[in-house]
This record gives C-alpha cells, structure tokens and sequence, in this order.
C-alpha cells in the first residue's frame, strides 16, 4: 500500500514537471467587477483540469503561462460568483467581469472536520458571518457582534459589565440539566468558553455553603478573541449539520476561522478607534417631595429629619453618581499581511481599552496573532498559527448578594435624600444600609488578568493528486491554554467590611486551562474526467484532552495589603476538571448530476472520560441530500430542496458521575459530609436526532435571496438533575433518565438587493426564527428548579409542557424562551458613503423582575406610591406581579462610513495608500421594551439551559460611540 | 524530493496517543472517597465530626427564623425582604430552601450521614467493638437531634422516618407525628444502651463544643438531655424526670455547662453568623423583650436581657401600618468564632421545674425557677407559685428569657402550650397582617414526587 501511494505520488510531481515545460503561451487580460467596472485584486485565474493559475494584482490585471490549444479558464474572486471562459488557441487576452456573489452562494462551507461544500449545494442551514459583518461596529467582545446576525441564535449578555459574558443559544432548548454551551472551535481546534467565579461571593454572600459560585457575574472565555482577526464564523446550529463533532455538538457548533495571508507584496490595514461608553438605562428611584414625605420612610424621625436638612431637600440620583462616567475609549489595530509562492503571512495587534461606566471598571486587551502558511515542498503545506491575549477586566460588584454591597441592592433600600457622595476624600456611612456603593466602587479591587495563548499547527500532505483522484491527510495539533487570576479585595475600611466581625476580604484566584487538540484527518476525493459527479471520502481521528484547575484562597481579617497570605484566616479552595474525548469518524459526500444533487452520509464513534462508562463508544450517524434546480420557473434563478438527518450527543456537565461528598473542618477536627447529589456512574451524553428540510431561492438575478429551513430536534436519554424528595438525605438526583424534548422550530432569512448600480446599492436583510420546546416525557414527577424558590419564581420542568416555563405561588406565569426574534439589517452604499445598520427583535421572553421587587420592598421605587406599594400587595398571593415581558426591540450597530476618493487619497497620502475611511458608529444606541427592569438582557445566574433572566442586581447596559480610521496601504 | 515530515508519524502520534498513553478512567479530583466498608479510623473520624458540620448548617438559620417567627427576632435586610414579608406575614412558601421550605434539607441530610455511618461501622476492622458500639451510639443520638429538628419545624402534620439509600426509589412515607417522636425516642434510647457498651473512649476527637461531654460515658449525659426535652414535649413528666436524673443538670453549676456547635475561621471552618456588630447588623431583637422583662431588685432589666441586648440606632422596614421598627441589637454571640448551645445546664434546671409543673409538684418546681430567676436573672426570688397556669407563665417567662436566640424555644413552648396568640402581632392593620405561624410548610421538592 504505502509503495503504491509513493509511486503515485512521484508519478504526479513528474506529471507537473511536464506540464511546465509545455507552456507555451501567455494569456492576459483585466477581472473586473460586472456591477462597477472596477479592477478585481487577488482574483484567480486558472486553466480548467490543469493546477496552472495566476492572480490579479492591484488593478485587476494577470498574466497566465498556459499551454497550447483551446482551453477554458476558469475565473474567481473572493465575493464574486465563479466565471468560466473559453479561450480558443488563438486568443491571447481574456477580460473577464464577475457578478457579486452577494449572496454568498459560492462561498464554502464545513460540511465536514476536512471538507465542504460550496452553500448553493449546502444541505443544512449553516449561518455564515463574515468579517464585514462582524467589524461593522465596533464591539467590545466577539459575542455581540454576532447579536441579530444568526437566524435561530438567541445571543443575550448576562448583564452591562465591561468584559462580556454573553450567552450563545442555538435553535431553542436543547438540555435541561447537561452542557449549555456551543462548542466554539477556532481554526481547527476545540477552545474554551469557560466562566470562571471572580470570588466576589466572600463578599456578597450570594451562595452559601459549597454550592458553585456561579452568582459571580463571570466572563465566559471566549471574549478573550479578537474580532479583528476573524475572516469567517459558521454556525452549525442543529445535530444535521453538526453531526461531525459527535457528543459535544448537540447545543451547535460555532467554527471560527481567522485571517491568512495572500501571495503578494505587504499590505497594511490600520484601524484607529475613539470613543466611549454610557449607560443606556437606569431605573431611577423614588422621589421624596418634602420632610413629611420623607418621614414615611422610616421610623427614625431624628436621623430623616437631619438627612432631610443636610441635603437641602434634594434627591440625589445615586445611579448617575455611580455609573454616570464616560470615559474616553480607544482601540488600536494593525495587521500587515502578504507572502511569496511558498510563505504567506497575517500579523496582527490590538490594543483596545475601553472605559467602564462606572469608576474602577472597565476592560482592556492586547493580543497579537501570526498566522503563517509555508509550502514545506513535496506537497506538503504548514499553517502555523500563534495568537497571544492578555485582556483585563474590571466590573466592579452586581447580581445578587445578601450582604447589603451589590449597588442595586443597595439603592432600593436608601432613600433619595442621603449623600453618599464624600467630602474631602472620606465616603459618608450609608445610615440604611450595610454600605455606600460609591465608596465600594472606589476602594474594592475586582480586577481580572488573563493571559491566553492559543497555537495550531496544520500539516496538509497532499499523498497523492492526479487529474481525477486527489488525497489529502492533515494533521492538526493545538493548544488553548490560559491563566486567569483574579485580585478581589475589598479592604477593611469598606462600610460593610466589619459586620462579620472579620473586616477586610481577599479572594486571590489562579485559574489555569489547557485544551489539548489532536485530529488526523484523510479526504480523498474523485472526479472522473465528465466532470458530472465528484465524490469525497473523508476519515478521521480526534482526541480532545483539557483541564481546567482552578485554586482560591480567601482571607479574612485582612487590616494591610492585598494578599491572603496577610489574612488572619485563610481558606483555601480547588476545582479540577480534568476531561479526555477520543472521537472517530468517516464520511462519504457525492456530487452528482452536474453538481446538481448533493448526497452525503457519515458517522462518528465518540468516547469520553466524561461518561460513565469510558470505554464505550457513542455513535452519531448523518445523512443529508440536496438538490439544485436551475431556473425551474420564471424568475427564478435557482432553487434548492434540502433535507438532512443526523444525531449529536451532549456532555454531562463535569463531576456528574460522581458523588461528589464534601469536606469542612469543625474545631480544628476534619470531617467528611455524604454528597447533596446522587450522582449516576452510568451517566452517558445525550442524544439528539434531528430532522431539518428548508428550500433556498435566488430571485430576480440574483437580487433576492431566500431560505426558509423547518427543524424538529428529539432529545432523548436526557440529563436530569432531579429536585429529589430531600426526606432521602439528598437534594439532587443526577442520572441519564429515559425523558425526551422536542424543540420544533423555524427559521427564515430574506435578502434583499433593491438597488445596485454602480454608484448606489442597497441591501436589505431580515431574518425570522421561531422555537418551541415542549417535554416530551418526564421520567419522573414534576419538579421545580431554580431560582429564588416558588414564591419569587422558579422554573418548573414537567411533562407536556414547554422546557422554560417559570413557576409561581400561582402555578405557571410565565416563560423564558422568546416567541420569536427577528433581525433587520440595511447595508446601503451611495459613492463614497455606506450606512449599515441592524435592528435586533425578541419577542416575547419572560424575566423575573427582582431588582423591582427590591425597590418596592424598600418603598423606594420610582412609581412606588402610585403602583409600588399595590404590587407589594399583590404579591403576596401572585408571584406574577414580578414575571414581566421581556421583548424588546434594539437598534444594535450603526455605522456611517466615508471612504476618501483615491485620488484625494493618493495626494494625501501617496499612491500606495489603498484605501482610507473615516466612520462614526454606535451599538445599542436605541432599545424599545416595555420591560421595567435594567435591561432584558439577563441572567444572574450567568450561562444556563433553563434558569436564565432573573433579574437580580444586575450591572446596567452601556452604549457605545465610535469615531474610526481605517487606513489601507 | 524527500519529504521533510513524515506524516504518518504524525498518525501514529496520535494513534499512541488518543489509544494506548491515555487514560480515560479519572477518579474524581475533588471529593474524597466516599464512606464505604471497613471504613478507616481516620474515615470514622471524619464521618463522625461530619454530623456535627451537618447540624451545624443549619442551626444559625433556625436560630434566626425561629426567633422571627417566635417574635425574638427580626432580621432587616434590604438584600432580602422576606424576613420581614414571608416569614411574618406570610403566605409561606413551600418552594423555597429558605424560609418556608427550610429546615428540612439540611437535617435530612445529616440523618442520611448518620445511618451511612451506622450502616458500615460494624464493618470497620481497625476499630474494636466497643468503639463500634460508641461510634453508634454517637451516630443515634445525632441523628435523633436531626429528626427533633424536623419535628420542631413541622408539627402540623407527619414526616417521613425512613431515609432510604437510594435516591431512584419512591420517597418513602410520611408516618405520624406520634411515629416520628416514638422513632426519636426509640433512637436516644438505643443510642445510650451503645454508650454504656461503648468502652472509655471514642476513637476520635470531639471539638471543644463537647468538652466534659467527649467520652461514651459522658456523652450519655447530653443524650439523655435531650431526652430528657423529647419527654417533656411528649408531656411525658415522670419520663422527664428520670432522664434529667442521668443528664449533667447540676444547679451549682454554671448555667453555660452544656454542649455547644463549634464555629471557627479557619480553613473550612464556618463563623457564626448570628455575631454582629449590634450598631449596624441587621438582626434586631424584638422591642417586646424590652418592654416585657422584669425588674432586678436594682431596677435594672433581667440581667438575662442585658447579656444578651443591647440599644442601637433605630431602624425600621415599611411605612405606615406595614412599618415594623426595632432598636434593639444582639449581642448574644460576641464574635464570629463563639459557638452556639445544642443544650445547656439553664434550660435542663427549666425542664425539671417544667416536668415538676406538669406533675403538680410546684414547690420543686419554684426552687429550679428561683435558681434560674436569681443566678441568671438576677432577679428576685419568687414565693411557692400557686397554681399550675401560674407556674406556667412564670416558667415560659423564664424559658424565654434564659434560652433567648438560641434555637427557637420561644416559639416552640408557646406552641407546645397552644399560646402562640398571645405572641405580638405588630402589624395587625397591615395589607396583609402579620400572622403567627404554628409551622413550616412540608417543603414541595418533598409533596411533588408524590402527586
């Protein structure tokens, strides 16, 4: 076997050695733009059945050695539909003018962990979003500049902090109780999103006990990328299209595939951004009109009176104290990128800081990313990637806490007539609370510092290549390694410092995580001389092997300094999770029918140490179909019908195997607890099937796009973490049970190109998404999880009911999951102008409003005398009163751009300046909700399947003005 | 022409690798070895401490919600309303591990650690037997505590008594409250017949809290005081005595004598809660302990209200009719590592004037009253009380001043007694009023597996 492939391998070099001595002739000529006329850079240009190709430098214009006779050239660009010409022997110039692709049908997309096909064969819906659509305004993290862009993603931050922490939500429910999260994979290897607790709990006391810490407000990880490095994200949203990744596909999987360097001469882009953040919202508080008004608010007349007095009968706006700043917020980035023949390069940096809305916080990142393709020769390419992060956060204190120092907490309870502001650098004690949030956010420490290096290595060996049969192995071999620490101190001289009789907190926390990649990968494909069909035959292995080891010490009693090594009392704390998969697959994708008919068939074997048995394998089977119609009636360009099976696994959350029994100390005596949970040492990952069908259409020369996909997901051998009778001594049940969820749901996009003349284009595009989840079956009872308790609303699970429905003193009164979510986008170019601009819809989506109940509790809210005090009333037999409509309507990105006409741009700045742009952009400039609350985007309880938007205590939502350079050269 | 990798090496890397290096078996990094057979001393001991972490997980909690709910006690805290809606006003929420549905996990839980540990301690071959028979009867009488624990939470219905293995199985099923008591006793009874079998030593270490308490011998003292307050909620007098007769009552001795849960600051120690700064914390106590307690022959207020209170700036929730005020701060527990009373010498003289009144011998029953009255209290001694309603009130006075803030006495006597209406209601106009709750709602985690 391996002599034959090296005979054919060096039968195949000789065969290029040939046709190199048989060009004979060149062919010039100019691609341009149909639309435009303008020239075409880095366009290739290729002689059909042959590896003999050009590409266009700057103006358009190539050059081609090709051999003798009559032959076909085949054309493409980047963004352009593909174009073949005929060139008779003859002929010695052939310009050649592409249609753009607006659409993206000829765009390729991952069908596989090695290949793909072009989207107008695609059988599954795969969202793509491109570089244009991510960078058109600035973001602070990758996640929200994916909000409204992806049909079926429900994309909602878990409150305003500076930083991130965004949930990514595909295609409706998928788990009740297993992992929540997509898998995000970046140029081939598997990283994390993990959110690690910043400690903050020692001080806010939100979760007592052992319990995991997950009231932090954490970031989850995958803000660390920098968007300014991603050339594309696909989105495989459902188990048909994400079948591949096998067991950790089910909640989707999101494939980032960042920039690479193109053969040429260097080619700068710098991009100079100024701006800043305000907050977007604030609730406001009641307003006390005189001292008889004021004495209602408390028993102590003498201490209102005094309060009244010294505060000139003012209320102050505690809020705008805290989070009213604006500071100036910069981002920097740079890239050059280019090669020769055998290296191409892509080098970027960023430098990115941006300003919190309140004092002491904000976020800062700088990272820089190589990214490296070397012909090694012998039909072997290397790509090398390095990408190094460092990001800093600071998000100050919010959510939920039980100790009087989460400022929306804090502000229900103090009346409008206290001056927390200082005088003479010394905070006044807030006299009605435990603390003063301005002095708080002056003196605590919450500062987050991550360094993070993420590296691939790819190695393509082209075994063997000749006219009809090409095989390729590539092996890929990554890390994502990254160390967190976390300084949380809150120094003794805090107001609330000393109530625990241990004043001063320190939390210091190291976080280290590796992701360790490996996967080998074959694709064979054929294509026999008609050209009719093509078949591709692909193989691999992989193997995934990450920890995350996560260490805290906490002091108390800390009156100097900011380690615990000078606390009076320490406690230590450590998490590991250490988990190994080994995933096996095979896949067969056939063109046929003039690459009309799609089929394609596959399957992995997937086995983890996560399950409990780890030895066995888990299989994930796919098939899927797709059929083109050409022109099939009048004004249709083209028609696709597509169907597509297959079945992904989820992962059970780390630990659930195990009975986890815990450990304490009690008068220096250690002691052993049994587990709260009953874990299931046969627990195996999920299991999804999903059926998907949809028609794509391209209308009105291509003017018009649509695609329309139907879905229906089965969830069986779901995870449950059972609310168990805790007359048996535990709390929780966790075990594989035989429960099922269905999610049906469809999604619908519409592309619009009402004009497109050379000098003016407008595209328009919508995008609809509908989802509803229903429990099929309930192995056991009914039961309640989450939350607060019934009383301030929880999340029932129970059979033949929606998956999130929130429960009440009532009975249900609600549900998280939105009706629908609809997105409109607008890309309009006039000349040297474009205006781009995205409104996102949700609607429906229900919160639980408990920053409303804090206010009317502490008879402080703004409407509290006219509907405050009767919902306080009403509360008592309705937990309804607090569960509010959550839709909301916000305008997420726009951007107005000027781009100098090239000559003012070469007289400025010399003819090898390429382009130079100025633009004026905004995010979340304008929101319409009916919601009361901060912001309907929350959760504080951080990334969850079920138990998202309660509202506690949240950090408030900011918007953002950018001012930007974009500089080309 | 030579290739400069060899990828199939690469291949084989992986192969090796993902196949043969790689072990996917990983025992769980986090915990430690749950208790199994032939247990080790040192798994023995962690086991056992273990019970005493259990009850205390709880106990500052129902220190503080019992003291609400027996108007001791109110907690003011912005961060969470319910201590002054739920747990006075009501309705009470089943569904929530606090409040309503509390006091009900956390024993449950330490009943399951008890019978883990009673299930396997007969199996442990580096202990003797009697260390085994000690360990048992350390176990039973926790676990006793546990389900007394329950009881006093939730009287108005049954509970369940069988706390099984297996977390699939169907709860098991709620037996009377008649049961429930039958099965505490039967479990102190036991659990003293194995300390009288149990040899002159556990074979682990007690923490401070039980010192005097820290040998079979000893520790059958605290079993039988606790016995001795299962009988008299069973109004079993006679019974009462007997047991009080085998406890550590001793009047000459200090009325803090008893045992204690530990609290500590140190690593994975827990502090006490309940100690606060009493100027700023958020625990007030009642303004009626002020105004109800009695004179010392000074003019100062029972020395027993002095210790444990103090005044502090005024703070108050709500306006108007729902406006609930106090000035009254606790300084019952001055620090964070000061342990809290499981039982003590001052309530077990109150029991035994307590069983005295129950059996009409109200000449015994003044002299225990008087001891407590003038040692405690320092108040003045009072005459032979006259009638047995007499003698009550003056014992539930005592009750509730000599037991204050430590585990819901008050609440639990004025129930026992059918007197809980004669309890304050502070805010009797308020939408709704403030009602005086008789128990916790059965938890619905423990009523929706049976629907």
């Amino acid at each position: 076997m391996t002599l034959r492939v090296w005979g054919i391998f060096f039968s195949c070099c000789f065969l290029s050695v040939q046709l190199a001595a048989a060009q004979v002739r060149q062919i010039t000529g100019k691609v341009t733009n149909a639309e435009t006329g303008q020239g075409l850079a880095e366009a290739t240009v290729s002689v059909n059945g042959t590896r003999i190709l050009a590409q266009t430098g700057n103006e358009g214009n190539y050059v081609l050695n090709a051999p003798d006779g009559d032959l076909t050239l085949v054309v493409r660009a980047i963004g352009y539909k593909r174009r073949e010409v005929a060139v008779p022997a003859s002929q010695g110039t052939a310009d050649v003018a592409l249609d753009p692709d607006v659409f993206k049908l000829e765009e390729i997309v991952i069908t596989g962990q090695a290949t793909g096909v072009e989207r107008q064969n695609l059988p599954n819906a795969v969202a793509t979003v491109d570089a244009a659509d991510i960078s058109r305004a600035p973001t602070p993290t990758l996640e929200s500049a994916l909000q409204g862009k992806i049909p079926g993603a429900l994309i909602q931050a878990n409150s305003g902090a500076p930083g991130g922490g965004i949930q990514l939500n595909l295609r409706g429910v998928s788990t009740i109780n297993a992992s929540v999260d997509p898998l995000f994979v970046v140029d081939g290897i598997v990283v994390s999103n993990a959110a690690i607790p910043n400690g903050a709990n020692a001080v806010t006391l939100a979760q007592s006990g052992g319990n995991p810490r997950n009231q932090d407000n954490p970031v989850n990880r995958l803000a660390d990328l920098n968007p300014a490095d991603i050339e594309k994200i696909e989105v495989l949203k459902g188990g048909s299209a994400a079948a591949i990744y096998g067991s950790k596909a089910t909640n989707g999987v999101v494939i980032i595939t960042t920039k690479r360097g193109q053969q040429g001469k260097p080619q700068f882009s710098v991009s100079q951004r100024f701006g800043f953040f305000e907050a977007a919202h604030l609730l406001g508080q009641r307003q006390f009109a005189s001292l008889a008004d004021a004495l209602t608010f408390s028993s102590d007349a003498a201490l209102v009176t005094s309060l009244w007095n010294q505060s000139g009968g003012q209320n102050f706006n505690f809020e705008d104290e805290l989070y009213g700043r604006k500071p100036l917020s910069t981002e920097t980035s740079a890239s050059v990128s280019g090669g020769t023949e055998g290296t191409q390069y892509f080098i970027s940096g960023l430098v990115k800081d941006d300003g919190g809305i309140a004092t002491n916080t904000g976020y800062k990142k700088q990272a820089v990313r190589a990214n490296i393709d070397q012909d090694l020769g012998s039909g072997i390419q290397l790509a090398v990637n390095t990408n190094v992060i460092h990001s800093k956060s600071k998000r100050g204190l919010s959510n939920n806490d039980n100790a009087g120092t989460s400022p929306y907490l804090v502000f229900p309870a103090t009346p409008g007539f206290v001056n927390l502001q200082a005088s003479n650098g010394v905070f006044p004690n807030n006299p009605f609370e435990r603390s003063n949030p301005l002095q708080t956010f002056a003196l605590l420490q919450n500062d987050e510092d991550v360094w993070r290096v993420l590296g691939t290595v790819t190695a393509r060996w082209s075994v063997f290549s000749s006219e009809h049969s090409h095989l390729q192995l590539i092996g890929i071999g990554g890390a994502d390694y990254f160390d967190q620490r976390n300084n949380f101190v809150s120094p003794p001289t805090l107001q609330y410092e000393p109530n625990d009789g241990q004043p001063g907190t320190v939390v210091l926390t190291k976080a280290q995580n590796r992701n360790l990649n490996l996967a080998v990968n074959a694709t064979h494909t054929y294509a026999p001389g008609s050209a009719s069909w093509q078949a591709t035959t692909s193989a691999g292995v992989q193997y995934e092997d990450r920890e995350l080891n996560s260490t805290q010490i906490l002091g108390r009693t800390l009156l100097a300094g900011t380690s615990p090594d000078l606390a009076a009392s320490v406690a230590p704390f450590q998490q590991i999770e250490p988990v190994r998969d080994l995933g096996i697959f095979g896949q067969e994708e056939v063109l046929l029918l003039d690459r009309k008919l799609l089929l394609t068939a596959g399957i992995r074997a997937d086995r983890s140490s996560s399950n409990g048995n780890t030895g066995k394998y888990f299989f994930y089977p796919k098939a899927a179909a797709s059929y083109r119609l050409v022109k099939p009636f009048g004004g249709v360009d083209e028609m696709k019908l597509r169907a597509a099976y297959g079945q992904t696994g989820n992962r059970p959350v780390f630990g659930t195997k195990y009975l986890s029994d815990s450990t304490a100390t009690i008068g220096g005596n250690f002691a052993t607890l049994p587990s709260i949970q009953a874990g299931d040492p046969n627990i195996k990952p999920e299991r999804q099937k999903e059926y998907e069908g949809g028609i794509d259409a391209t209308l009105g020369s291509g003017r018009v796009d649509l695609s329309l996909t139907l879905y229906q997901r089965n969830i069986s051998d779901l995870i449950l973490v059972q609310t168990i009778a805790p007359s048996i001594g535990q709390q929780f049940h966790a075990f594989s049970s035989t429960s099922t969820l269905r999610n049906r749901g469809v999604e619908a996009s519409l592309g619009v190109q009402p004009i497109r003349t050379r000098d003016a284009s407008w595209l328009f595009r919508t995008t609809f998404a509908l989802n509803r989840s229903k429990i099929t079956h309930l192995s056991v009872p009914t039961f309640q999880t989450g939350g607060f308790g019934t009383s301030l609303g929880t999340f029932q699970i129970e059979e033949g009911k929606s998956a999130t429905q929130i429960a009440g003193r009532e009975g249900v009164v609600g549900d998280v999951y939105p009706k629908f979510q609809m997105s409109f986008t607008n890309d309009i170019d006039y000349k040297a102008l474009s205006l781009g601009f995205l409104f996102d819809w949700k609607q429906g989506g229900d919160i639980i409003n408990l920053t409303e109940f804090l206010y009317d509790a502490g008879q402080n809210s703004k409407d509290f005398e006219t509907a405050g005090k009767q919902r306080q009333i009403d509360f008592a037999s309705k937990t309804g009163v607090y569960v509010q409509d959550g839709s909301y309507l916000k305008l997420r990105e726009v951007t107005l751009a000027y781009t100098l006409p090239s000559h003012i741009t070469s007289s400025l700045f010399g003819s090898n300046m390429r382009y130079a742009r100025l633009s004026l952009s905004g995010r979340n400039l304008l929101r319409f909700t009916g919601y009361r609350g901060l912001d309907p985007e929350v959760s504080n309880f951080g990334n969850q399947a079920i138990v998202r938007n309660v509202d506690v205590a949240p950090f408030p939502p900011s918007r953002s003005f950018f001012l930007s350079i974009d500089l080309g050269f | 022409m030579t290739p400069i990798l060899k990828p199939w090496n690469l291949t084989l890397l992986v192969g090796v690798l993902a196949t043969g290096a790689c072990n996917f078996d990983i025992a769980n990094p986090n915990s430690p070895e749950p208790l199994g057979q032939n247990p080790s001393r040192l798994a023995v001991s962690g086991a056992a401490n273990g019970l005493l972490v259990g009850t205390r997980v709880d106990q500052a909690d129902w220190v503080l919600d019992a003291a609400i709910l027996g108007r001791e006690a109110y907690r003011f805290d912005g961060s969470d309303p319910r201590f002054t809606g739920e747990l006075l006003q009501g309705p009470l929420d089943a569904g929530g591990n606090a409040f309503g549905g509390d006091h009900w996990i956390e024993p449950y839980a330490n009943i399951r650690g008890a019978k883990a540990l009673l299930a396997v301690i007969g199996t442990a071959q580096s202990l003797t037997a009697e260390e085994h028979s000690a360990v048992s009867g350390f176990a039973r009488t926790l676990e006793a505590l546990e389900f007394l624990n329950v009881v006093n939470g939730h009287t108005q219905d049954s509970i369940p008594i069988d706390v099984l293995p297996d977390a699939a199985a169907p709860p098991a099923p709620f037996r009377s409250h008649a049961d429930a008591m039958a099965e505490i006793v039967a479990l102190l009874d036991q659990g003293k017949t194995d300390l009288q079998g149990g040899g002159t030593a556990f074979p682990f270490t007690l923490p401070s809290g039980f010192t005097g308490f820290n040998t079979p011998t000893n520790f059958i003292k605290f079993n039988r005081a606790l016995r001795a307050r299962v009988a008299v909620y069973l109004n079993d007098f006679a019974g009462a005595l007997t047991a009080l007769s085998e406890s550590f009552l001793d009047v000459a001795a200090p009325m803090s004598l008893g045992v204690y849960i530990d609290h500590g600051t140190g690593p994975g120690d827990f502090a006490n809660p309940l100690a606060q700064n009493p100027q700023v914390g958020e625990n007030f106590a009642h303004p009626s302990l002020e105004t109800d307690a009695q004179l010392q022959p000074g003019g100062a207020k029972d020395q027993r209200f002095l210790d444990k209170v103090v005044p502090r700036p005024e703070r108050s929730v709500g306006s108007g009719a729902g406006q609930l005020s106090s000035h009254l701060g606790w300084i019952r527990y001055a620090t964070p590592i000061t342990p809290i009373p499981i039982i003590r010498n001052e309530e077990l003289i109150l029991l035994r004037a307590e069983a005295n009144i129950g059996l009409s011998n109200l000449l015994p029953a003044t002299d225990d009253i008087n001891v407590v009255r003038t040692v405690s209290g320092r108040l003045a001694s009072i005459p032979v009380l006259a009638t047995p309603t007499a003698a009550l009130d003056e014992l539930l006075y005592n009750k509730r001043y000599s037991l204050l803030y430590e585990g819901g006495h008050r609440w639990i006597d004025m129930r026992h007694y059918n007197r809980l209406a004669s309890l304050p209601i502070d805010r009797p106009a308020n939408t709704p009023p403030d009602v005086i709750f008789s128990t916790l709602p059965i938890p619905t985690a423990e009523v929706l597996p049976r629907q």
